[in-house]
C-alpha cells in the first residue's frame, strides 16, 4: 500500500517536471498568473521554473503594468510618476459578475446591509466555507468591512469611499498601518525593475502576495501560504543521501 | 568549447587526425614495389587508401579551413595573452569585450552583449534580507541560475546561493537553563528535545512537500561582497578584487584556478569549475557583463557579484525580483532614501561573522 502510494508520488512529480508549465504564477499560485510569450528576439516575458511554474526570471518588469494611484497618506514619500502595478481585475474570477447579476447597489430581497456575520449565498465557497468564521480576523471582521456594500465590484477604505481592486493597499493600510508604512517605504513586499530610490519599480499589492480571505493559511504563520520548494541543489559527488547533515538532535524530530 | 584552453586542445587533436592518412600514405607507397605479383590487391590497396587519403585530406582541410580560421586562432591566442583586466587601457578593455562578443555569438548562435558599464559616483550597493520572512523556496537560487549562466545538469551544478534550513530557536525565559543538547558540546539552552537557541548547523537538501516548515526557519547565503574581503587578499595573481561601487568581482581569464580565495571565504560564497560548465545554448542568457555573468570556462573561480550586468544598468538582481515574499532588498548604501539605508535606520540589522572583520555589505533584517 505504502509502495504503491509512494510510486504514484513518484510518477505525479515526475510528470510535473517534465510538462513545460504554460501558465507560471508570479508571487501567489491561482492569484497571480501569467502567460509566457515573447516580448523580443530572444526574450520572453518571464522565465519560470519547470518544477514549480513560479515566474523567476522577468525580461520586462514593467510588463502590463499601469501607473499607480496616489497613496492616501500625502507626504508618502514615493516616487508617484515612477511606481506602477500590475492591475488586479482580471486576476478576481468573479469581478466581472460582482455588482452585474446579484449586487447591483437595489439589493436583493433577504440581504440586509450590515455586518453581522452570516452565512453567504452560493458563489462564495471558494472564498469562505463558513462566513461565520472568517480566518482572517479571527472573527473580528467580515465581508462588509473590506467589501463596498452597495458597489460589490470595489472595495472599501475606512471613509466609505470606494477603493478599485487594483489598489487594495488603500483598503489594507487602515487596519495594517505598521506593515502599510514598511511598504510604502520598500521595506515590506516586493519590488522588482530599477533599484534606485528614484527608479521605476513595479510594485507587488497586498493580495498579489497574500490570500486576503485566509492570510494565515499554512504551516508556519507568517501571512504566506504554503510554496512548494525548488528542487535541492545537487548532492556533492560520490554522496548517495543527505544523510550526513541531519541532525541527531533537536526541534527538528518532533 | 567555452575555454580558449580548449579550442588549442581540439587544435590539436585535429593535427593528429591529418598525420593518420599521411602515415597510411607512405605505407601504400611501399606496397606496389614488395609484391609485384598481388597487383590487383595491392592496386586496391592502392585506391582504397587514395580514397582514403582524399577522404581524410577533404576532412582535414574543412578541419584546418574551421580552426586554423585566423580571426578565431587571433581570438584564441589574444584571451591567451591578454592582460589583467584591472590594468587594461580602455581601449584594450574594449577589445577584450569584443572578442569575447564574437565568440560567445558563435558559440550559443544568438547575439550575445557582453557590456563593460564602470562603475558609477555616489554608488555602494548593499544588501539586505528579511531572515524572518524568508521561506526557503530557493527561488532566488534558481533564478539566480537563470541570470548568471551559470553550469547546470547533473555532472557540474552550481548554485550561488544557498538557503540553509535551521531549527527556530527560542529564548524564552523558562527554558534558558534546562539543558544541553545531545552531541554538542554548547551549551544552548532549552533541553534536547526543544532547544532555546539556535545552533548553527542548516540543512541544505531539504525537500518537503511544501515550504515554510513548522520551526523551521531559513537562512540564504551568498556573497556578502565584504569592504575588507578575505579573498581579495589571498588572490596570489589579483585576479578578483573590490570594484569602487562594492561589488567583489573576478577577472576569469586571469584567474589560475588555485582557488586560495575559495579557502580564504568564511562564508563559502566562492565555486570552482571543475569541468566545462553545462551551459545548454538556448537558455543562455546573452545579456551579460565582462566580470559578471558571462559564460565561464574550465578551472576557474566564480561567484555573486550583485549581478553586476543588472545593477550597473539600474535593474535590481536576480535574486531580489524572484523572491515571492518580498524578503531580498538591494539599494545604494550611500542613498539615504533607498531601501537598504532605510531598513538599516530602522530594523533590527545583523552582518554574518561580523568577528571575521569582514565588512560585509549584505545585511539580515528583523522586523
Amino acid at each position: 500500500m505504502k509502495t504503491t502510494a509512494f510510486l504514484l508520488l513518484c510518477c505525479v512529480s515526475a510528470s510535473s517536471v517534465w510538462a513545460e508549465p504554460s501558465k507560471c504564477f508570479e508571487s501567489r499560485k491561482g492569484a497571480s498568473e501569467v502567460k509566457q510569450r515573447m516580448i523580443g528576439e530572444n526574450l520572453p516575458n518571464v522565465k519560470c521554473s519547470p518544477k514549480t511554474g513560479a515566474v523567476l526570471w522577468w525580461g520586462d518588469p514593467f510588463d502590463g503594468t499601469v501607473p499607480m494611484g496616489d497613496m492616501p497618506i500625502a507626504d508618502a514619500d514615493y516616487n508617484r510618476g515612477k511606481a506602477v502595478v500590475k492591475p488586479r481585475s482580471d486576476k478576481v474570477g468573479l469581478l466581472p459578475l460582482c455588482g452585474e447579476t446579484c449586487h447591483t447597489g437595489v439589493l436583493p430581497s433577504g440581504f440586509p446591509v450590515n455586518k453581522n456575520p452570516r452565512q453567504l449565498a452560493l458563489m462564495h465557497e471558494a472564498i469562505a466555507l463558513d462566513a461565520t468564521k472568517l480566518p482572517h480576523g479571527r472573527g473580528a471582521i467580515w465581508c462588509l468591512d473590506c467589501h463596498h456594500p452597495k458597489e460589490r465590484n470595489k472595495l472599501i477604505d475606512h471613509r466609505d469611499n470606494p477603493v478599485s481592486f487594483d489598489q487594495p493597499q488603500i483598503m489594507c493600510g487602515k487596519c495594517h498601518g505598521e506593515v502599510y508604512r514598511d511598504w510604502r517605504d520598500g521595506i515590506h513586499g516586493k519590488r522588482i525593475g530599477e533599484w534606485a530610490s528614484t527608479g521605476t519599480k513595479r510594485w507587488f499589492v497586498c493580495t498579489e502576495c497574500h490570500n486576503p480571505h485566509n492570510v494565515q493559511h499554512g504551516e508556519r504563520n507568517r501571512g504566506i501560504a504554503d510554496h512548494q520548494p525548488e528542487p535541492a541543489p545537487a548532492l556533492p559527488k560520490g554522496i548517495k543521501t543527505a544523510d550526513h547533515e541531519r541532525r541527531q538532535h533537536g526541534a527538528g524530530r518532533h | 568549447m567555452a575555454a580558449p584552453g580548449q579550442v588549442r586542445r581540439k587544435h590539436v587533436t585535429n593535427k593528429e587526425k591529418i598525420c593518420n592518412p599521411e602515415g597510411g600514405c607512405t605505407c601504400a607507397g611501399q606496397a606496389p614495389g614488395a609484391a609485384a605479383a598481388e597487383n590487383i590487391s595491392s592496386r586496391r590497396n592502392f585506391l582504397k587508401s587514395t580514397s582514403m587519403l582524399s577522404l581524410n585530406s577533404l576532412l582535414g582541410t574543412a578541419a584546418l579551413m574551421t580552426m586554423s580560421d585566423d580571426a578565431q586562432a587571433n581570438t584564441a591566442w589574444a584571451e591567451w595573452f591578454q592582460g589583467n583586466y584591472r590594468l587594461m587601457s580602455d581601449e584594450e578593455k574594449a577589445r577584450a569585450r569584443a572578442r569575447l562578443e564574437r565568440r560567445y555569438t558563435r558559440e550559443y548562435g544568438k547575439a550575445v552583449t557582453v557590456d563593460g558599464t564602470p562603475p558609477q559616483e555616489g554608488v555602494l550597493m548593499g544588501y539586505a534580507l528579511n531572515i524572518k520572512k524568508c521561506i526557503g523556496c530557493r527561488r532566488c537560487a534558481k533564478a539566480c541560475v537563470e541570470e548568471n549562466n551559470t553550469s547546470r545538469g547533473k555532472d557540474q551544478e552550481i548554485e550561488w546561493i544557498r538557503v540553509l534550513k535551521m531549527e527556530k530557536g527560542e529564548f524564552s525565559q523558562e527554558k534558558m537553563n534546562q539543558g544541553y543538547p545531545e552531541g554538542l558540546g554548547i551549551q544552548v539552552g532549552g533541553n534536547a528535545y526543544s532547544p532555546a537557541g539556535v545552533v548553527m548547523e542548516g540543512e541544505h537538501y531539504y525537500q518537503p512537500k511544501a515550504v515554510p516548515e513548522k520551526d523551521s526557519v531559513y537562512m540564504p547565503i551568498a556573497c556578502m561582497q565584504c569592504e575588507k574581503p578575505p579573498c581579495v587578499k589571498v588572490c596570489p595573481v589579483r585576479t578578483t578584487y573590490r570594484e569602487a561601487d562594492g561589488p567583489v568581482v573576478i577577472d576569469y581569464n586571469w584567474c589560475i584556478g588555485c582557488r586560495m580565495c575559495m579557502s580564504a571565504c568564511p562564508y563559502w560564497a566562492r565555486r570552482f569549475n571543475w569541468s566545462d560548465p553545462n551551459l545548454p545554448k538556448e537558455a543562455m542568457n546573452p545579456v551579460t557583463h565582462y566580470l559578471g555573468n558571462r559564460p565561464r570556462m574550465k578551472g576557474v573561480v566564480e561567484k555573486c557579484t550583485f549581478c553586476i550586468q543588472r545593477t550597473r544598468k539600474g535593474r535590481y538582481p536576480a535574486c531580489v525580483e524572484a523572491c515571492p515574499v518580498g524578503a531580498r532588498k538591494f539599494g545604494n548604501l550611500l542613498d539615504p532614501n533607498s531601501e537598504v539605508s532605510r531598513i538599516i535606520a530602522r530594523k533590527h540589522v545583523f552582518r554574518l561573522k561580523v568577528e571575521q572583520n569582514t565588512f560585509p555589505k549584505f545585511f539580515y533584517f528583523m522586523d
